[in-house]
């Protein structure tokens, strides 16, 4: 295969030309953003950050009853459902019968993650949800498996999200 | 005008106890039986053309025909649970003519050969009980029943079996099952009880009509019984009249005999009301408007033909001051109450029915429900082991079929169409 | 036989047979409920309805017998129409929380939904209210609101265990099973009512929410519980085995199998196991790679040396021709657990034998000895094959116990070993794979060969007898196929389930 050598001419080989617009170009940006604040498109993250929609689909929620415990009923479809196969459901027993199933460990390994919001779309009881948060910065391996107390009861959280479905009120419906 | 055959002592009291029941020519006919061949009383009765008086209106000579034949024990059952609303003609035969009943049984025990036979009396009936429980005592005490009967070389035993008030125990084979003392649920056919029945014997079942009616066939013969009543349908028939009637009561008239003549010898309508429906053969007989009245005749294939049945003979009459959505709303809850549960469609489909026709009575019904209401009802009719689903599905279609401007009413409304819930809509 | 015509194509039946029967026999799809072929007939669910020709009203399946000429369809519209109405019958009090029930992917009421189903509910009522986690017995919970009342456990219960414990309890829509005055259901086979119930109205509690079956892979094979060697179904993942349930065998255990076979599953996870080779090494038992251990077993001069082999019935025929072949002229001792208890039988399924193989290693093995004679010390080298459910062996510990008096010892244990502190010269400790992990035949108690399957591997590093004889034969080069594809033979084609 032949290799095919560029000869610059003279006149390129003096690179002023190019520094000088170069520069220009930087500068004339540097400018106009300094006295234009409001049309900057980079953020000064992580002190500014970025509102995304709110339909983002960014770190898992955990939703809970009125009562405070985990809305999950443990039935394992959003596992079932999950295309990157990174969450990890241990069922039991619960002492009510009405709640009868529970999950004793739910587990999310987020760097396997794809957040597609698939486990979202096959909960029947709105107990996961995609929620607003995107940064999920960690030290290390362990800081990226997220149990329930991340899930559900992270400090952003106030205390958990309540669910939409409470099944007192459905059963009270006679559903 | 009224045939009096098997009612013809009802008002004399003596009837009761067996002097009274003797002098009157009581237990004669039993020894003319006893005189004939069993096989005999069979073809009498099969030429007699008497069918079933319980409501599925079989012939009932055919089914004793059905009986294997062979020496296996057999037994014969009288079906004294009368569970259907509105018939209360067997009560009424076990209270005033006990002896009719059990001179009857032994009868066609004799021409089945059957060695036992019981009659299963319904829970609630405490008077019939003590009555029929004294005439049988009388009988045993009598040699009519026993060892070696008057003589025959003929033994048989009748006992009484009170049953615990279950609607679904008037069924042959649910009756069959509580005698056995099991859970009183019809058991699936085939094998039909004529083949395998009671303790898995053969057993006839009857009603306590058919085989007074026995009785009456040997004495006078079966051209003599056949004279009466029409020519599919013989014989005479108890009717148990009640509803709007100024005189409710039981009356026997022949087969055939026209509805609007039936209503006339019970006293006719209270003043100033006019006919509106008809039930012809108990709750579970789909109704009759009073146009389909006025020319019914009361046999097994007019009602049929006008697609209701003659059931066990209680005619409920109803006139204008009713509400039918409320007249559905009790048969449904009747039919609900009494599923056994043993089939689904019946289980669910009776719940289902009355919780619809109970929401459209509360004034909370949906136009829909009516038409679901039908749909349910299709789907309940013939899908069970017994008859009791077709029982609950029939009335409710030919209510909502019939009278589909009342439900319209009263969900659109709110109140009923009639009676006084919420306001008379109309004069 | 019977000629007759079944959804257009023209069959032969024997005399008898009921239209269902005929259904399955020819493979073609019937929906059902309270039908099982080895119950009598409830004829309740009334979901088996046919059309036959001729007749007006459908007839149920299930209690109708062929007759010759009969022209019988399921796949009309009328039919159609008949049986997805008995679906909704059957679904409107039902509570549809499928996401907490267990029987969720093997439901009898999901499998007709998808098939004839698939509308939302038109009951715009309150659903009836019943019990809900009533605990039925030592084993079984009951759901009343998921129950369909399809009678199969009472019928069980009436004529296969012949305990009668359970009933169906008041009428109409509000009928319940149950057992007097919440009485245990506690027979030896009350968990067959769980599988044979359609839906998920009876869970097993051993069973309850361990796994959801979707993730289960099921294997064909023969129970090691005892010498009656039921046909099974082993249920797996790659985490280990969850449960084992019968599988239709006629000749042998009919739909059943007791309770006590259903345990069998424990002893192959790995947290009972025996996970790696292990070698004396100062005095003190210490792990090796498998490969280590072999070679080190290969050195070791067997020429001229006596050598004793203990061996229970709880191995295959196979592994007990190639120990034979391997040790030949050495001295075999057959360790019995309860030799009085051999010939009891319950008169349904379970025998006093609890080793599947008793008799393979009676036939394979004809110069066996009691292993009540069995001295350790007599021998230059001890072979002892400790049996994988040793939980039905009292005497194990002290078999363990007088093994420490060995000159060399070559032990295999699938179960996990206590610490044992050894005098021996050499001992080699090897894993060994259990049923559900090695492929093989037993001799059952009426000397029929049941066979075994390999299902899953727990855990790697196990040998089976044979595999270890033939690696040390080979010299060393052991190759053992953990992921062998699975064969298909007849033996795989699992029946339907009822």
């Amino acid at each position: 295969m032949a290799i095919v050598v560029k000869r610059i001419n003279a006149n390129r080989q003096w690179y002023l030309w190019g520094i000088l617009s170069g520069m220009g170009f930087t500068f004339g940006k540097m400018f106009k953003n300094l006295f234009n604040k409001k049309k900057m498109p980079t953020l000064n993250y992580p002190e500014e950050k970025y509102e995304y929609g709110p339909r983002f689909k960014g770190s898992h929620i955990l939703t809970v009853k009125k009562d405070g415990s985990l809305r999950c009923t443990a039935c394992m479809l959003c596992a079932t459902n999950c295309p990157a196969d990174c969450i990890t459901i241990v069922a039991s027993e619960h002492e009510d019968p009405e709640v009868e199933k529970y999950p004793i460990n739910y587990e999310i390994d987020v760097l396997r993650c794809v957040y597609c919001g698939f486990c979202e779309e096959a909960c029947p009881v709105d107990a996961i949800r995609m929620g607003p948060e995107w940064q999920t910065a960690g030290a290390n391996g362990s800081n990226f498996s997220y149990d329930i107390k991340e899930l559900a009861r992270r400090p952003a959280l106030k205390g958990g999200i309540e669910s939409r479905l409470d099944d007192k009120e459905r059963h009270s419906q006679g559903i | 005008m009224e045939v009096k055959l098997l009612t013809e002592h009802y008002d004399d009291k003596s009837f009761q106890g067996i002097e009274g029941y003797k002098a009157k020519g009581g237990y004669e006919v039993l020894k003319k039986a006893f005189k004939m061949k069993p096989q005999e009383i069979i073809d009498e009765v099969k030429a007699s053309g008497l069918r079933g008086r319980g409501g599925a209106g079989f012939p009932t000579g055919m089914k004793w025909g059905f009986l294997p034949k062979n020496d296996e024990t057999r037994y014969l059952l009288c079906n004294a649970d009368e569970g259907e609303p509105g018939t209360f003609k067997d009560r009424k035969m076990m209270e005033r003519a006990p002896h009719q009943l059990i001179e009857g049984m032994i009868i066609s025990s004799f021409a089945i050969n059957s060695p036992k036979s019981y009659i299963y009396i319904r829970g609630e009936y405490n008077e019939s009980t003590a009555i029929l429980r004294k005439a049988i005592d009388e009988a045993y005490a009598a040699g009519m029943l026993g060892k070696n009967i008057m003589g025959s070389g003929f033994d048989h035993d009748l006992d009484l079996y009170v049953g615990a008030g279950a609607y679904i125990c008037g069924e042959e084979t649910g009756m069959i099952s509580s005698l056995e003392g099991k859970k009183g649920q019809p058991k699936l056919k085939p094998p039909f009880p004529a083949v395998q029945g009671y303790l898995s014997k053969p057993t006839i079942v009857n009603n306590v009509e058919t085989l007074a009616a026995v009785k009456y066939i040997i004495r006078d013969g079966a051209e003599a019984y056949k004279k009466h009543g029409t020519e599919k349908s013989c014989g005479t028939k108890l009717f148990s009249v009640s509803g709007n009637v100024q005189k409710p009561c039981t009356v026997e008239v022949p087969l055939g005999y026209s509805l609007m003549d039936l209503i006339e010898l019970c006293g006719g309508l209270k003043p100033g009301r006019k006919l509106k429906a008809v039930i012809p053969g108990g709750s579970s007989a789909p109704v009759l408007t009073a146009e389909e009245c006025v020319d019914a005749k009361m046999d097994y294939e007019d009602l049929a033909a006008k697609g209701s049945m003659l059931g066990s003979g209680a005619v409920i009459i109803i006139d204008d001051s009713n509400c039918m959505v409320d007249l559905l709303n009790v048969i449904m809850h009747f039919y609900h109450h009494e599923s056994c549960g043993q089939c689904t469609p019946c289980r669910e489909g009776t719940g289902w029915l009355e919780k619809m026709v109970k929401r459209i009575v509360t004034g909370e019904g949906r136009l829909d429900d009516i038409d679901l209401v039908l749909k349910v009802a299709n789907q309940m009719k013939g899908r069970t082991i017994c008859a009791l689903s077709d029982a609950a599905a029939l009335p409710a279609i030919s209510f909502v079929e019939k009278f589909k401007k009342e439900f319209e009413y009263f969900v659109r409304e709110g109140k009923s169409m009639v009676t006084s819930k919420g306001a008379p809509a109309h004069a | 036989m019977l000629k007759c015509t079944i959804n257009g194509k023209e069959v032969e039946v024997k005399e008898g047979t009921t239209i269902i029967e005929a259904y399955k026999e020819m493979q073609e799809d019937i929906a059902h409920y309270c039908w099982h072929p080895g119950l009598s007939i409830a004829g309740v669910c009334r979901l088996c309805v046919v059309e036959i020709e001729g007749n007006p009203r459908l007839q149920i399946a299930c209690n109708t017998e062929v007759r010759d000429g009969m022209v019988i369809s399921n796949v009309s519209d009328k039919v159609e129409e008949a049986v997805r109405w008995g679906l909704d019958f059957h679904l409107i009090n039902h509570p549809l929380d499928c996401p907490i029930c267990d029987q969720a992917g093997e439901c009898g009421l999901q499998e007709q939904y998808m098939k004839y189903g698939q509308y939302d509910s038109s009951m715009a009522e309150n659903k009836v209210k019943k019990r809900k986690v009533v605990d039925l017995g030592p084993k079984i919970v009951l759901d009343a609101e998921r129950c369909i009342l399809c009678s199969r456990c009472v019928r069980f219960t009436e004529e296969i265990s012949k305990t009668n414990e359970l009933g169906i309890f008041n009428r109409g829509d509000h009928s319940m099973i149950g057992t007097v005055k919440d009485k245990p259901l506690d027979n030896d086979y009350s968990v067959n009512t769980v599988d044979i119930c359609p839906v998920g109205a009876l869970t097993s509690k051993d069973f309850r929410f361990q796994q959801r079956v979707w993730y289960l892979e099921n294997t064909a094979t023969t129970c090691p519980g005892c010498s009656t060697g039921c046909s099974v179904s082993v249920y797996h993942n790659k985490e280990g085995a969850y449960r084992v349930k019968p599988r239709e065998d006629k000749e042998n255990n009919g739909y059943w199998m007791c309770d006590e076979g259903r345990n069998v599953y424990k002893f192959v996870n790995k947290e009972a196991r025996l996970l790696s080779a292990k070698t004396l090494n100062s005095g003190k038992l210490s792990s090796v790679r498998l490969a280590q251990a072999l070679e080190d077993f290969t050195s070791f001069n067997r020429e001229g040396k006596k050598v004793g082999v203990l061996l229970t019935g709880q191995n295959t025929t196979e592994e007990y021709k190639a120990i034979l072949e391997m040790f030949a002229g050495a001295d075999f001792f057959h360790w019995k657990n309860n030799e009085e208890k051999f010939n009891d039988f319950d008169g349904l399924l379970k025998r006093g034998d609890k080793n599947p193989n008793t008799n393979g290693l009676i036939e394979t093995i004809s110069n066996l000895k009691d292993a009540k004679s069995f001295n350790a010390s007599n021998y230059d080298l001890t072979v002892a094959v400790m049996p994988e459910n040793f939980l039905v062996y009292e005497d194990y510990n002290e078999k363990l116990e007088s093994l420490k008096a060995s000159k060399n010892l070559l032990l295999f244990s699938a179960a996990k070993l206590p610490k044992m502190e050894l005098k021996t010269e050499n001992t080699w400790v090897f894993p060994l794979k259990t049923f559900v992990e090695k492929e093989g035949s037993y001799l059952n108690h009426a000397k029929t060969e049941r066979r075994i399957q390999k299902a899953t591997s727990i855990v790697t590093e196990a040998v089976a007898l044979n595999e270890f004889a033939a690696a040390v034969s080979r010299g060393l080069k052991i190759n053992i196929n953990h992921h062998e594809s699975r064969k298909q033979n007849e033996f795989t084609n699992i029946p339907g389930q009822y």
